[in-house]
Parts: structure tokens; sequence; C-alpha cells
């Protein structure tokens, strides 16, 4: 049978508050076998990291506490040692050594000071007794492994001078530096593009191969964990609703929060009209012990054949959508960023972040704007809007020239054209109650005339985004990250627009509150018949919401067409590039199924 | 690199000839004879007169101003006359008619009061302003880096709230009142046990006219300069240790088995060190720059006490010149920190 390499029995881990203490990780219990990889997936608030951060005794103290339970790690040849019981000095010696871990934000989690190559060796320095030589060498070996280009380079590069997939191999090589027992990968692909997250899953699964080691994989996409994981550990706030594995959460879900995660991601192959959501499986309650009641609803719709749309629908769409005149004309708009400067301060190297883009917008059409990081897309629907200056080019919007309108005149444009952002949490004034959020563009514009009647519009557009009239004079802070981005959405709906730019409005969200978000966006669609240009970098999400996309990259358009079409026979490299490099689910996972 | 220095010397400049032009011009208006003041009240008309059109009081204000640059300008084009060497002791360059185009250092004109050169005089004061502006901003920095590191580490504890109470009322504390406080308690009430003076200055001269150093004066005025640096530089340490140790990377040390000290000494103080950087340089300049009232109330002979003394008795010449020198040095540490940023932060790309 296979060995037993960590048992964690009952663990309860609680942070402090201001409003009390919080329990985050709440009872649970598992276990982990050598060459085994076991996936841990939730939501934000489940406790999946915090589980991963108690293993590993790394729970900022105060506010949180390991506050009961076992962590029992059975190394080779030698009893077994609770990892709670003993001494932080001794814990130092089991950290990078025998259990190693991979952090979510690659950006930030090296040392900007030092040089990567340092950063790695100084692993190996402390825990093996090797001279400063043979661990630079080691390093330059674990480099080679992890497929870095070039692993001279990297070694003396500082974090910086090197790009997020490839500061996440750093960070790998540095998990892997001491030939840990246990690697522990907190989201590890979450904040990389699609492309490089591919290539970072397959060097972990090859290195799972080649090490004797196991795997906790902590993600939020149960398409990369159906990939990756032999067993999976379901996690709702704080705790493990279902476990199986990988096959059996994948095929046969029971507990409805797995089902309704399972549901809620849109789908690649087919297109529904109504997104399910978590909340169509279940409901939960807080009881007076804090913790959290669960009842299982039925959920007729999902299988209901209505819910899809069906080809006719589609086609019947399109050909009254394009027989219209486009309400939004792109010609060979073009906006650049100085890079470098000569002695007087000017310009004499540029970045071409929107490179010749040129594309019409049909009333009432949604059109996606698809591609990876630094392509340019947010720039591009920055530019549409004047929030960026481009150099060379014309945006005509119902046949005027938005370039060339006066500061004043596009002012006055503004109303019809909205754009919602990516990050709720900052795109709120905090100190400003929702409602007055809500009502200050319309003052701007001095849309109605009274602040009754204004009041009155902010909170039927609250009732239009699925929130009540008692939420008007609370403070962002008391909303969730989806509750926010429908306050977003309202207040972009307060002028009354008649296009909107969506810039990864969905991105941040967790999936179930995505398809809540993603639904409402489609329900207003068909309410107020809005034009929509909806920038993602995530293909399936673009695919569910959009009539057309275009896929750009480093600037430039690389194709443009029905979304259906591209997906089934892109014609670029590029773009089938991109496809590809979607997690497959259980067809892509070579270890187990 | 090389470009983006360059750049901030040109910008110096246009900075320092704003400020001469600024400064002298509201010196050149105050309603005072200078000529009066070379001579006091002995001098007959004709050599009052001499004197006036020596020094350019004849001209209008515009001519004055000129004549004011060309004499701090290092590069100048002067009349090649064995008077102008006498006066600027220059390096001829390219000779232009009557006229030579010189290098030369600036000319600072005579004191009026004693008739000595204004860089004579600086000279002299410069160095015991350099010793006392270094040993108290070394002290606030030990000081205050030490206590700042400690009270992130202890977060809310006793000691964490007393330093920062403390640092609170350092920083309100007005570095004069604390000279005198000091003066008072160690140079007078004290004085049997610590045998401080209540005065004096670093280079006193004895009984036979030779020059001594009496470094037990230098201790005081360190004490009263470097309170508030102590206390800004805790609490900048204190906010930037405490942002750093929350940080990704941080964890990732962790993460790595690394103890306690090495996480903090190597990982988290490097990059707290930004912030505190710019404090200390702009303290150091604020110094250099002269440390008025402190310097006053110890009689310590450095450029602040001298700069007050010029005021006090118009000597133009010596104020004019101890500006233009605080101006150079603020300009100077300024780009000096610049480039110390890009060997902190290998972030900071200095040719943006």
């Amino acid at each position: 049978m296979s060995e037993k390499l960590l048992e964690v029995k009952n663990l309860k881990t609680v942070f402090a508050t201001e409003d009390g203490t919080v329990v985050a990780v709440n009872d649970i219990s598992f276990s982990l076998n050598r060459g085994e990889t076991l996936g841990i997936v939730g939501e934000s608030g489940s406790g999946k990291s915090v589980t991963s951060l108690s293993i590993i005794r790394l729970i900022a103290n105060p506010p949180g506490k390991i506050v009961s339970g076992e962590i029992i790690y059975y190394p080779k040849d030698k009893p077994p040692v609770d990892l709670l019981k003993i001494p932080e000095k001794d814990m130092q010696k089991y950290r990078g050594n025998d259990i190693a871990m991979i952090f979510q934000e690659p950006m930030t989690s090296l040392n900007p000071v030092f040089k990567c190559g340092d950063q790695v060796a100084e692993a190996i320095l402390l825990h093996q007794h090797k001279n400063k030589k043979q661990a630079k060498e080691q390093t330059i070996a674990l480099f080679e492994k992890v497929k870095l280009a070039n692993p001279g380079r990297v070694f003396d590069s500082y974090p910086h001078q090197i790009s997020g997939g490839q500061k996440q191999r750093v960070m790998i090589a540095m998990a892997l530096s001491c030939n840990p027992d246990i690697l522990i990968a907190d989201e590890p692909t979450t904040a990389l593009d699609v492309t490089v997250q591919k290539t970072i899953l397959d060097l972990l699964n090859e290195l799972q191969e080649e090490m004797d080691a196991a795997q906790i994989f902590i993600t939020h996409d149960l398409g990369v964990v159906a990939e990756i994981a032999d067993h999976v550990i379901v996690m709702f706030k704080g705790k493990i609703v279902e476990s199986g594995t990988v096959h059996e959460i994948f095929t046969k879900p029971k507990h409805p929060y797995t089902k309704g995660l399972l549901a809620c991601r849109p789908n690649l192959e087919r297109k529904v009209k109504h997104l399910p959501t978590v909340s169509d499986f279940m409901d939960f309650t807080q009881n007076k012990n804090g913790e959290f009641d669960i009842t299982a609803k039925s959920t007729p719709f999902i299988e209901n054949a209505g819910n899809e749309f069906t080809k006719e629908e589609i086609k019947a769409r399109y050909d009254f959508l394009y027989q219209q005149t486009p309400m939004l004309k792109v010609e060979n708009l073009s906006t650049r960023f100085p890079m470098k400067k000569n002695l007087f301060g000017k310009p004499t190297q540029y970045l071409h972040a929107v490179d010749d883009v040129s594309f019409v917008v049909f009333p009432g059409e949604t059109l996606g704007l698809v591609g990876e990081s630094g392509c340019g897309k947010t720039t591009l629907g920055r530019s549409i809007l004047r929030l960026a200056t481009p150099f060379k080019g014309k945006v005509i919007f119902e046949g005027k020239d938005l370039l060339q309108l006066s500061n004043q005149e596009m002012r006055a444009l503004r109303k019809d054209i909205q754009i919602i952002f990516q990050d709720p949490y900052s795109s709120l004034n905090p100190r400003m109650t929702i409602g007055n959020a809500i009502m200050e563009p319309m003052e701007v514009h001095k849309i109605h005339s009274s602040t009754k009647e204004r009041k009155e519009k902010v909170i039927e557009l609250l009732e239009t985004v699925n929130l009540s009239a008692d939420h008007f004079g609370r403070y962002p802070h008391e909303f969730s990250g989806g509750q926010r981005q429908r306050i977003c959405i309202a207040r972009a709906l307060s002028l009354n627009p008649r296009f909107l730019i969506c810039d990864e409005s969905v991105s941040a969200l967790d999936v179930s509150v995505q398809a809540q978000v993603l639904n409402l966006l489609t329900e207003l669609r068909a309410k107020f018949n809005f034009t929509y240009i909806f920038i993602s970098h995530d293909l399936s999400v673009v695919k569910h919401i959009c009539d057309r996309m275009i896929v750009m990259n480093k600037g430039k358009v690389e194709e443009i067409g029905y979304a259906e079409e591209i997906y089934q026979h892109p014609q670029k490299e590029y773009t089938k590039r991109l496809i590809a490099s979607i997690p497959k689910g259980l067809k892509g996972n070579k270890r187990n199924v | 690199m090389i470009s983006f220095i360059i750049r901030r010397i040109g910008y110096g400049i246009v900075v320092l000839v704003l400020v001469v032009l600024i400064i002298s011009s509201i010196i050149f208006l105050a309603p005072v004879d200078p000529a009066q003041l070379t001579f006091g009240q002995r001098a007959d008309i004709e050599t009052m007169e001499a004197k006036k059109a020596d020094l350019g009081l004849d001209q209008p204000l515009y001519v004055q101003l000129g004549m004011y640059l060309r004499d701090v300008s290092p590069i100048a084009v002067l009349k090649d006359t064995p008077e102008n060497l006498a006066k600027y002791s220059y390096l001829k360059l390219i000779p232009l008619g009557q006229k030579v185009l010189v290098v030369k250092w600036p000319y600072l004109r005579e004191s009026f009061q004693t008739g000595r050169r204004v860089s004579d005089v600086l000279r002299e004061a410069i160095p015991l302003t350099l010793i006392l502006a270094l040993s108290s901003i070394l002290l606030a920095t030990l000081i205050g880096i030490t206590l700042g590191v400690i009270a992130a580490l202890k977060q809310h504890s006793i000691f964490d709230n007393i330093a920062m109470v403390v640092s609170v009322m350092g920083f309100s504390l007005p570095s004069y009142v604390a000279a005198m406080i000091l003066a008072l308690v160690f140079g007078f009430f004290l004085y049997n046990y610590t045998g401080l003076n209540v005065q004096g200055s670093l280079i006193v001269l004895d009984d036979f006219g030779d020059k001594k150093y009496v470094w037990k004066n230098l201790l005081l005025p360190t004490i009263a300069l470097g309170i508030r640096p102590v206390a800004i530089i805790t609490q900048l340490t204190r906010s930037a240790m405490l942002d750093v140790l929350s940080s990704d990377y941080i964890r990732t040390a962790k993460a790595k088995g690394l103890s306690e000290k090495k996480v903090i000494f190597k990982h988290a103080l490097r990059n707290a060190m930004n912030p505190v950087a710019t404090a200390i340089s702009g303290w150091f300049a604020a110094l250099l720059a002269g440390a008025f009232f402190v310097e006053n109330v110890f009689n310590y002979q450095g450029l602040g006490l001298v700069t007050v003394n010029a005021l006090l008795t118009f000597d133009i010449p010596l104020v004019l010149g101890a500006v233009l020198f605080t101006a150079a040095i603020f300009v100077l540490i300024n780009i000096l920190v610049d480039v110390l940023y890009a060997f902190l932060d290998p972030r900071v790309s200095v040719g943006a």
C-alpha cells in the first residue's frame, strides 16, 4: 500500500478580527500519501490557503492562531512528528527542507533586492552542507530542471528583470531545492496567463513523476484541479464538504456545493442562456455556533433544454444584429507609451500597446476582446474612451470622431459610453456611501432635476442589479466582491448609457459570483439593448457572453469573427495555442483516468 | 544613468541661478549702504564713492545681479587684467579679443565687516558644521533604525507604545529648546559631574593663540540636533518594516526555513530602507545648511552661527555665499540620494 506522509487531524485555525473571532479552518482532517497529488478546491474564504499555511506553520500570529488539532508528518526512516507540538526552531528545519511551498503571487513572492539565483542558493546553503560554489552549481541545475531558458542569466537577474512565468519557475526551483517530501502549491498559476499556466502545470506534473514526493495543490479553478490531482477535497467556509478521487468528484459529485461549483463555470461546448450559480443548488445560513447550515435545492432548469441556445436562435440573433449600421467604428487606432528618453526627456523608443487596430461594433451586440496580459486589450478599451491618448487613428461613435471632440463635447458624450473596471475593491471610494457613489455621476451630468428624483433613480438601479433600497446608506466595505461589482455596474448604468465597456469586470470574482454577474449583464442586455465591449483574458467567459470576438496579440488584431467560429476553427497559430492551453478537466489528467 | 546625472546637474544649475537671483534681489534692495558698513563712520566721501563704484553699487539692479552671477559662475568672460587675475585667480580657456573666457572657483566677494574673502570665512566654518552634522545624523540613524526595528517587531507592545509616544514628543520639541535645556542641565546644573561647558566651539584658541580641539563641546549640540531626526527615523523605520514584514517575499523567506534573525536583517531591513534613506538625506542636508539656533545657543562657530551673525550685521556677501553653499549642498545631496536608490533597490531605473 502507499506510504502515508502527512496526516491532518481536526485542525482548527481562527483569526481575531474587529468583529470577534472568525473560524477560518474548522475541524478538518485529511491525509496525504507519498506520490500523490491532493487538490484542495474552494472559493475565497473557504479556508484552503489557511489550511496550507497552517501545515507549514506560517499563519501570521496575531491575528491568526491554530487552536487545536494535530499535523503529523511521517519522515522516511524516522519516527513521526506532530508539527504543531515542536518549537519554532525545530520547525525551521522542516520548512523548505521537508515541506516546501509555492505561492500564488510570483510577482511579489521573490525579494526584489536580491538576485534570483542567490535566493534559491540561500535555501540550499541553509539546509545542506554545501559551499557557495556547489550551491550555485546546484541552483543552475535546478533552473535547467524547471526549464528556464538561459539558467546562468536568470541566476544573475533580479526578479523584476524576468517575466511572471519565469518567476514562478524560480519559485518552483526554490521549493524543489532540498528535495522536499511534501510540496504545497497555493494557487501557483492563478496570476499567470493561460498559456503560461499550461507550461507550469505540465512542469509540476512531470516533476511529480520524477520525484518521490507528494503535492498539495490549492486552487479555485476546477478545470486545473481535474487535470492535476489524484484526490480532491472541496472546502466551503472552513469545512470539508466533500472529498474523493478526482474521478468521483467530477463525475458523481454528491454535495450540492460541489455540484454548483461544477455547473457555474461557463461551458465551452454549449451556449446557455442563464448560467447556473451555487445558490441554484443550495441555501446556507449561519447558525448560533457560527457554523453554516446547508440545504440542498432541486435544480430543474439546468437540464432544461430551453436553457441552451439552439443554432437557429443564434443565427436569428446574428441576422438581426449584423444587418444594422455599426454604432462604433475604430479605424487604424494606435496608442503608444514612451519606453526610453534621451538627454532632453524626448522619447526615443516606444511601446506600441495598440498598433493599427480597426473594427466595428453593431448596436446591441457584445464584442469580446481576448488576449494575454500585455496584449493591449485594456489600453484599447481606454483609448476608445480617451482615458489613454491614441496618437493615430479614428474612433467614430455614431458619426462623431471621439478623438477630435473638445473636452467639453467629450464630457457630454461620456454619459453614453461607460466603463466597468476590473477591481471592484479599489474602484469604489471607501468613504462614500454606495448610494452617493451611484448618484455622483448623475449630479455631474445634471441628470434629473432634484436630489429626490435622483435618489429614486438610484433605488431603482439598486433593484435592477439585485440589491435593495436599504443598501443606499451603506459603505463599500460592508459588501462582498460580487455585490461591489454590481454596485459598479449600477453606477455605470446611472447615466443611461447605451454603450458599456467591461474591462475584466468578472476576473477578480469567485466562479459562483462570476456566474451571477454574467447573468446580470446578459439580463441587462436583453432589457435595455446595451452594446458591450467585453474585455477578458478568459476565453470561456468571452465565448459564453459574446457574439463576436477579437483575439489580440502584441497590440495587433490576430483574428476577428463569431465566437463559436473562432473557438471551433481558429485560423491563427496564436489563437490555436490560446485554446489549447485551456485546462481540459478530466480529459487532461494524465495520471488517473 | 549618466544621462540621468547630467540632466539632474542641469536642473541643479537652474535651481542655483534662481536661488542667487531671488535672494540677491531681496538683499540688494535692502535699505543699507554697504560702503558705509565696510568703512564705518570715519571714511571720507571719496573713499566711500570709490568703494561703491568697486562694488557696482552705482549701477542699476540688473547690472548688479549680472555682476554677481558673473562672479559666482565657474565659467565667465572677463577682462584679462592683473587685478582680475588676483581677484578671481582664473585659468584662461579661450581669448576673446580684449576679454578672455575663463574657468575659476566661484568668487563670493569680500565680507563688508571684516574685509576677508567670504570663501575663506566659509572654509573655516564649514568643517565644523560638517562634523556636527555628521555626528548627529550618525547618532540619529543608529538609534532611530534600532528603535524602529524593535518597535516594528514588537508591534502593539509596551515598548512599541512608549517608543511611539516618545518619538512624537521628540519630534515636537524645537531643537533650540532642547539645546537650552541640555546646556542648562548638563553644562550648568550637573557641571560637576559631566564637566561639559554651557557654550563652546569645537576649535578654541588657547591662551597662546594656538588652535585646540575640544571634542567634548561636540556632545551637547550633537544630541540637541539629533533628537528630531531620531524621532522621525524611528517612526519611518517602524512603518516601513511593518509594511515589508507583511509582504509576500518575507513569507517566502520564512517558508525557506530561514531563522527569524536572517529574515529580519537580511530580507526585510534592506527593503525597508528606501523611505528611511530619503529622511536621513533630507535631514543631513538640512543640518549641513547650518543649525542656526543650536549653533547660536552653544556658540558653536559653524556655518549657522556665521550666517546668523552676517544677517545681523547686513554682511550681504557673506549671507549670499552661505545661502548659495546651502542650496548647492541640497542639490548635490538630492542627486546623490537618487543614485543611492538605484543601489538600494535594483528596480529603480534612473534612466527613465
